[in-house]
């Protein structure tokens, strides 16, 4: 299965059924729909209801993102997996608090963990901020209510991402976070692959009997499918972070890479694909897992955390998020 | 696995191998396609593609790789088609 | 609360009764699975010159195919040998009481074999069995605890059943 991504001004149809990309300059292009996962649309594409049909059919998903590269929406095709009983589960695991809080607090468990495994490998410059980190992490497990567990998971965000300043080198630094917009170009990183992690995550959520909107860490009445922020927060660190690390570190992106429009940087084109190309290379990265005795993907890592997810909701084993051993 | 396909069919069906082709492959060159994919798709695709040839005819031929890593391939001259992770 | 059975819920049990369990809840894997999809072609590919193919019975179950006094099921291999008979037998006790007396014929392609089945008293008594037991298994409000099988490799839930974490430190 594979992604593509759009960045020219075109129009996608559907031609002798299957997916096609025309674009003035390049001519035409087939994309062969049984293999296609997901279609990220970064430039002005023209599309109709007769593509849409044939996506639905495939099981394929639209992700646009708007001109500054910021995610706006998805087109989901009607959802195949429907398990009217696993979405009464996971709801009750939402309305008990206790149940909600133990899910909640095994995502930033999780997400704690894989940045400590970020910082250890640069043991040397950031002994102290990983103490700081510690001393917060234990607090997670005592909380009482999500915005408490919000508190500190906000906290150790701060310390770890100021921590960059002493693994990143060159001259991006790390002053605050911006999100809305990203007012430099480390946050501008950010930003973009955190998009890129939410559509990822919501590709895999999809393809699960999970509902996307029952989440737990943040409330399902955002407007986002929610349970893609709280699964996200788990693999953020995990392949967000170390791919930015190596991306400025290695100069693949540099400060030519960053357009400022009065104020909000962001990546260019140039700079956009760039990310894409290593990103793509990082989730087909594989690992041997431990108790599938196979080789897995980082990507078949999140769809491998919906599985235990529904695992839990059905009463047939206890969640345990992931912590990377590798 | 990857798997690269050839086709040497007669003019009326070359267009439907053809068409066939593209909704699982890349098109690399005429009358060539290759690319990833699973087994059970392999086994559909094959099927189809058996529905559309004249058996005394037609020829199509399929090679296998299951890894990727155990395939080298060189091109000479223009790179024609590709698997385009940008358009 | 009984529901109508389906065919592959028979077949199911006597695979793994925490599959069965787990396809009546929805939860399904079955869609992208190699061995499914080459299931589908194998069924498309086999005896397209029988004009009944693929009948669905009263919305509830479907056959393959009915030729002359038999009900046909293709399958690649004998390996679940078992729950073949179970399904079939199903089909030839559902038939049976509509009225349609028929004898069973699986064909394994590829060792090129049929077995022919019959709704004796006996295995008429083995499958009500199986069937009270399959609609017991379904009220049950969790699933079967995971057990490993000789053939779980193959299986479209392997991922689903085996993902899970090593105890730590």
């Amino acid at each position: 299965m594979s992604d593509h991504y759009i960045f020219s001004r075109g129009r996608l149809k559907r031609k002798h059924n299957t997916i096609y990309f025309e674009s003035g300059e390049e001519g035409q292009k087939a994309l062969p729909v049984e293999r296609v996962d997901n279609l990220h649309i970064f430039g002005e594409v023209d599309l109709n209801s007769k593509l849409l049909n044939l996506l639905t059919k495939y099981d394929v998903r639209l992700h646009f993102y708007n001109y500054y590269g910021f995610y706006t929406g998805t087109y989901y095709p009607r959802t195949k997996n429907v398990s009217g009983f696993t979405v009464v589960q996971q709801s009750m695991h939402y309305l008990d608090p206790k149940k909600r809080y133990y899910m909640a607090s095994a995502f930033v468990e999780s997400g704690v963990h894989h940045m400590l495994r970020n910082l250890r490998r640069h043991k040397e410059k950031t002994g102290s901020y990983v103490d700081t980190i510690q001393a917060e992490r234990v607090k997670i497990p005592d909380g009482r209510t999500i915005p408490e567990l919000m508190g500190v998971e906000g906290r150790i965000r701060q310390t770890y991402y100021r921590s960059f300043n002493e693994i990143l080198k060159s001259d991006f630094i790390f002053t605050k976070r911006s999100k809305q917009p990203p007012a430099d170009p480390l946050n501008a990183l950010i930003s973009f692959g955190n998009s890129l992690m939410y559509t990822t995550v919501l590709a895999e959520v999809y393809k699960t009997a999970l509902d996307p909107t029952v989440s737990f860490l943040h409330e399902p009445s955002s407007k986002r499918f929610s349970l893609s922020l709280d699964v996200a927060e788990i693999f953020k660190p995990l392949i967000v972070d170390p791919l930015i690390v190596s991306l400025v570190n290695n100069r693949v992106i540099g400060k030519k890479h960053f357009e400022d429009f009065e104020g909000i940087v962001l990546l260019n084109d140039q700079g956009k694909q760039r990310f894409i190309q290593e990103w793509e290379k990082k989730l087909a990265t594989t690992v041997r897992h431990r108790t599938l005795k196979r080789k897995v993907s980082y990507r078949m890592f999140i769809r491998l955390e919906c599985y235990k997810m529904i695992k839990h909701f059905i009463g047939d084993e206890p969640y345990r998020p992931l912590k990377a051993w590798w | 696995m990857y798997v690269i396909i050839t086709y040497d069919v007669g003019e009326k069906r070359v267009y439907k191998v053809c068409k066939k082709l593209r909704e699982y492959l890349t098109w690399t060159q005429n009358s060539v396609f290759e690319g990833q994919i699973g087994k059970g798709k392999l086994t559909q695709c094959m099927h189809e593609l058996d529905n559309i040839i004249h058996p005394q005819h037609d020829s199509i031929y399929l090679y296998q790789v299951n890894n990727q890593n155990h395939m080298k391939k060189t091109v000479f001259g223009r790179e024609k088609g590709f698997d385009d992770l940008f358009l | 609360m009984t529901t109508s059975i389906s065919g592959v819920q028979v077949y199911y049990y006597s695979v793994c009764k925490r599959k069965l369990w787990l396809f009546s809840k929805g939860i399904t894997f079955e869609n992208e699975h190699d061995r499914v999809l080459e299931g589908k072609v194998l069924h498309e590919r086999s005896y397209p010159y029988l004009e009944r193919k693929e009948q669905l019975i009263d919305n509830t179950f479907k056959i393959d195919a009915v030729e002359g006094e038999y009900v046909r099921e293709v399958k690649i291999s004998s390996k679940m040998a078992n729950a073949d008979r179970m399904q079939v037998l199903y089909y030839l006790d559902q038939l049976r009481q509509r009225g349609v007396n028929k004898k069973g014929l699986i064909s394994y392609t590829k060792e090129r074999k049929t077995e022919e089945i019959e709704l004796t008293p006996v295995e008429e008594r083995k499958l009500k069995e199986s069937l009270q037991k399959i609609l017991d298994l379904l009220d049950q409000p969790i699933p079967p605890p995971f057990k490993r099988l000789p053939y779980c490799n193959q299986c479209a839930y392997h991922s689903f059943c085996y993902a899970r974490e090593e105890t730590e430190e």
